[in-house]
């Protein structure tokens, strides 16, 4: 009950950023994106699935990530109806929601591999954000670029201090549920 | 799933034990094969042979990625295979390490061979991009995807090393010795193996996901030539990582003097406050030093060149100290019998010693403005690499393959020895010799007042290889009796 | 295993198509790329409109040979002069080699833009009338303009804008059949004599 009101509220609050998303791609990308992950996860955590899908929902997760990691899909989900839709359908129930069902299956290699991943492509579009020569998206002003690149550079830190500062004192879920999934991806 | 009982020193890791030696059989190959190039390259230099200058640059990109790739690859497999005596390592794991590896250079090969990419190890933006019609884009992007799958071959790696050790000594910051040095108790205090691991996990893979970052930004170049990157952006980022990996080679290799040499001298290589504040120095300052690269770059905030210049002596120093004299006393007086292992594994220590000395040298910046694109640098670490990690690979790999009923050297072992030192040194000593008279490095045809040391090169760079060419045969031969 | 491995493989295939979808073959990862990618593939046909020049005629937008279109406001301080300068270029290249195709900067700030401000503008970056000249559409047409050659223009909070520049090219059947960087002076003739 908490978990679904909890769904609800993220998307919720996805929504009211709406108005604010024209003229900020922090807010677009850096706030009103995880919100709407976190709506599709929050909604799904907890759920079983069969372990046989476990594989096609992680790349259904991460396809749907680069697919809004593109420029064009952030200038498209401002110009275009049919893109401005899909982004509140596909983050939740293409991103979020397959995340959450299949983490749990999810062997501590290939976990720690997608968190390096993913540190390492936000530090990618940190690079690319704050010195591309050109305007990456049309629908923003330069300055702003450059702030979201900052964001990006903020976001991995930030991620990088909360996965590894547990690893550092040894106390990751990952161990204690090693022995019950002994399998994994590329073990 | 290896047998091996978690901390008990004396079982070793059988089940990892023949997929190790592979490796190092795959290495000693490559090693060989790059040693060739090189002295195809001096030869050509030197007016001994005929090189066309495009295919000298060919060479030189191969020979860069090649050996940077069988040090890091023969390292990850001493690492794996001694730390294997203390964790409950997967052997699935190092097979896909070793899988993507391979993949890596497959794909590195056929950029620069069929794809005609000459840009260097480094692939220093813009240079992939602007060939001038040498390669097509496709080929960097090529080169830069085998850099992509030994990143994450590695990644692999260290993750799987980082979850056990983490396990099996209370997090990280146990591994690392750091709960020890920082007042803790020496309960349950990890062997000078674990320290080393813990130690490289850290920095490179940092280095890992810095150098991940900046690969993809060069491949989105060379798709979208638009995306430019800020150039000192991008060799900050490719030098750090560079820096990191090229480091983490002989780090890890050195965990094999830690664990054979004990096995001579019958005494045990402690961990000592001092050991693992020293290995705290390499986590910490490897990272920062690589602004010696760039004391060129006049762009540079000021700041960062001093950190370069002290952060040289501060990054090597310590454990390279610690280590040489640690290894030293370990030695004195123990009555050790010198075979060919423990020969070549001393003789890594002290390369790696010496090979640092004209590194700080040239980390210094008034020097760096004159000496950094001349020879002196190759001749820095080509000592460090060819007297100091190959030789430590060649002395594990003599280990593995050791008869235990002979404890001395035969004639064999010792002329081998001798002339892989002395080619090896006279080699190393000619690119040192040309960089003080400012002979330029990377240049494929040189002058004829070069030439000289150029041919003088040539002529020990084919000692050491044919030092090189017994040690691998030997190796192979020593595998083939072992295994029925 | 195997259990395992085909939904996994499906998927995996899947999803490159999509991300192929999406970045029109790998050739496109932003709007502007994409504009480029799409225009070249399915050219777009273009309303005609009429344009007042910067001499004070009125000129049909598009006619029987291609036309070079950029959009620009005279009083930008910074792109629109850079490109200024790359379209007298690209006259210059274009008529050493034999080629003469009406040119137009668009002024997409039309009520500001007036006759002497479009002149001084033309004046400034060479344009002599002919090939090259200097116009702006009437305001009522200049949404559907915008629209059809996706250009992208938001207030920079300076009381200036930012927009997405470009070399547009209208073919000889009034379509939208290309868009080139500002100094891709070489693909734009390539592209110009294809399209005679």
């Amino acid at each position: 009950m908490i978990r679904l009101a909890s769904a609800a509220a993220a998307f919720l609050a996805a929504c009211l950023a709406q108005p604010w998303v024209a003229g900020d791609p922090v807010v677009h990308v850096l706030v009103q994106f995880p919100l709407l992950a976190a709506a599709g996860y929050l909604l799904a955590i907890g759920q079983r699935v069969p372990p046989s899908l476990t594989g096609p929902l992680l790349v259904v997760a991460l396809t749907t990530a680069a697919i809004w990691m593109l420029p064009r899909s952030v200038d498209a989900a401002l110009a275009d109806t049919g893109w401005h839709l899909a982004k509140f359908v596909t983050l939740p129930l293409g991103f979020g929601a397959p995340l959450a069902l299949c983490w749990p299956t999810i062997g501590p290699i290939l976990r720690g591999f997608l968190k390096a991943q993913s540190v390492s492509m936000l530090l990618f579009l940190g690079f690319l954000y704050t010195h591309a020569p050109v305007r990456i998206c049309n629908s923003y002003l330069v300055d702003d670029q450059v702030r979201l690149g900052l964001g990006f550079v903020w976001a991995a830190l930030a991620l990088t201090a909360i996965w590894m500062i547990p690893v550092l004192f040894g106390r990751m879920p990952e161990i204690a549920k090693e022995e019950r999934y002994e399998f994994s991806r590329h073990g | 799933m290896t047998t091996a009982s978690i901390g008990n020193e004396t079982a070793i890791a059988s089940t990892q034990a023949p997929v190790v030696k592979l490796t190092m059989l795959l290495s000693g190959v490559v090693f060989l094969l790059m040693m060739v190039f090189g002295l195809i390259m001096r030869a050509a230099q030197g007016g001994l042979i005929e090189l066309d200058p495009e295919f000298f640059y060919l060479l030189l990109t191969a020979h860069g990625a090649g050996m940077v790739g069988s040090a890091a690859l023969s390292g990850a497999a001493i690492l794996w295979y001694f730390s294997a005596r203390y964790l409950d390592l997967r052997g699935g794991i190092y097979l896909g390490f070793l899988g993507l590896f391979l993949l890596g250079v497959v794909l590195i090969l056929g950029s620069i061979f069929v794809g005609g990419y000459g840009g260097a190890w480094t692939f220093l933006f813009p240079l992939p991009a602007l060939s001038g019609g040498l390669w097509e884009a496709g080929a960097a992007v090529a080169f830069c995807l085998g850099y992509v799958a030994i990143g994450v071959g590695f990644l692999l790696y260290y993750l799987e090393l980082g979850l056990k050790i983490s396990a099996r000594y209370r997090g990280l910051l146990g591994g690392l010795g750091w709960r020890y040095l920082f007042g803790g108790s020496d309960a349950d205090l990890p062997p000078p193996t674990i320290i080393a691991a813990s130690s490289v996990l850290v920095f490179n893979t940092i280095g890992i996901v810095f150098g991940a970052a900046v690969l993809a930004a060069s491949i989105v170049n060379l798709l979208f030539p638009s995306f430019a990157v800020d150039p000192l952006l991008a060799k900050n980022a490719i030098y750090f990582f560079g820096h990191v990996f090229i480091n983490a080679t002989i780090y890890m290799a050195i965990t094999a003097v830690y664990e054979i040499l004990p096995t001579y001298t019958g005494r045990p290589w402690k961990t000592t406050r001092v050991f693992v504040g020293a290995w705290a120095a390499v986590v910490i300052f490897v990272q920062a030093v690589y602004f010696h690269h760039l004391l060129q770059d006049v762009n540079m905030p000021a700041w960062t060149l001093a950190v370069g210049q002290i952060v040289s002596y501060a990054s090597g120093i310590p454990l390279i100290g610690v280590t040489v004299f640690s290894l030293a006393v370990y030695i004195k007086g123990s009555g050790l019998k010198w075979d060919l292992p423990v020969s070549l594994l001393t003789l890594g220590v002290i390369g790696w010693g010496v090979g640092v000395i004209p590194a700080i040298v040239d980390g210094m910046v008034a020097v760096n403005k004159l000496m950094h694109n001349t020879q002196w640098v190759p001749g820095h670490f080509h000592t460090y690499l060819l007297l100091g990690e190959v030789a430590m690979a060649f002395g594990f790999a003599a280990w593995l393959v050791r008869d235990a009923a002979r404890q001395t050297m035969s004639g064999l072992d010792k002329l081998v020895f001798r002339a892989y030192v002395l080619g090896g040194a006279g080699f190393t000593l000619i690119f040192l010799w040309s960089g003080a008279s400012s002979i330029p490095r990377r240049w494929a045809v040189h002058y004829e007042d070069w030439q000289f040391q150029s041919q003088l090169a040539s002529v020990f760079a084919l000692v050491v290889i044919l030092a090189t060419t017994v040690l691998v045969l030997r190796y192979a031969i020593g595998l083939l009796r072992r295994s029925p | 295993m195997i259990r395992h491995l085909i939904p996994t493989s499906v998927a995996v295939c899947l999803g490159v198509a999509a991300l192929w979808q999406a970045t029109d073959g790998l050739r496109a990862i932003t709007a502007e790329g994409a504009r480029r990618v799409q225009v070249a593939d399915n050219p777009q046909p273009v309303s005609q409109v009429m344009l007042e020049t910067m001499q004070g005629d009125w000129r049909a937008l598009h006619g029987p040979s291609p036309t070079l279109v950029e959009f620009i406001y005279t009083t930008c301080p910074t792109i629109c002069q850079a490109s200024g300068g790359d379209f007298a270029e690209l006259r210059d290249h274009l008529s050493q080699a034999g080629l003469s195709v009406p040119m137009y900067s668009i002024s997409f700030d039309p009520e500001v833009d007036d006759l002497s401000a479009l002149q001084s503008y033309g004046e400034l970056h060479t344009a002599t009338g002919a090939p090259w000249t200097i116009a702006r559409p009437v305001p009522a047409d200049l949404p559907q303009l915008l629209k059809t050659f996706q250009v992208t223009v938001i207030p920079d909070g300076w009381g200036g804008y930012e927009h997405n520049i470009a070399v547009l090219l209208i073919d000889a059947q009034g379509r939208f059949a290309g868009a080139f960087d500002t100094r891709a002076f070489d693909d734009i003739r390539d592209a110009v004599e294809a399209a005679l």
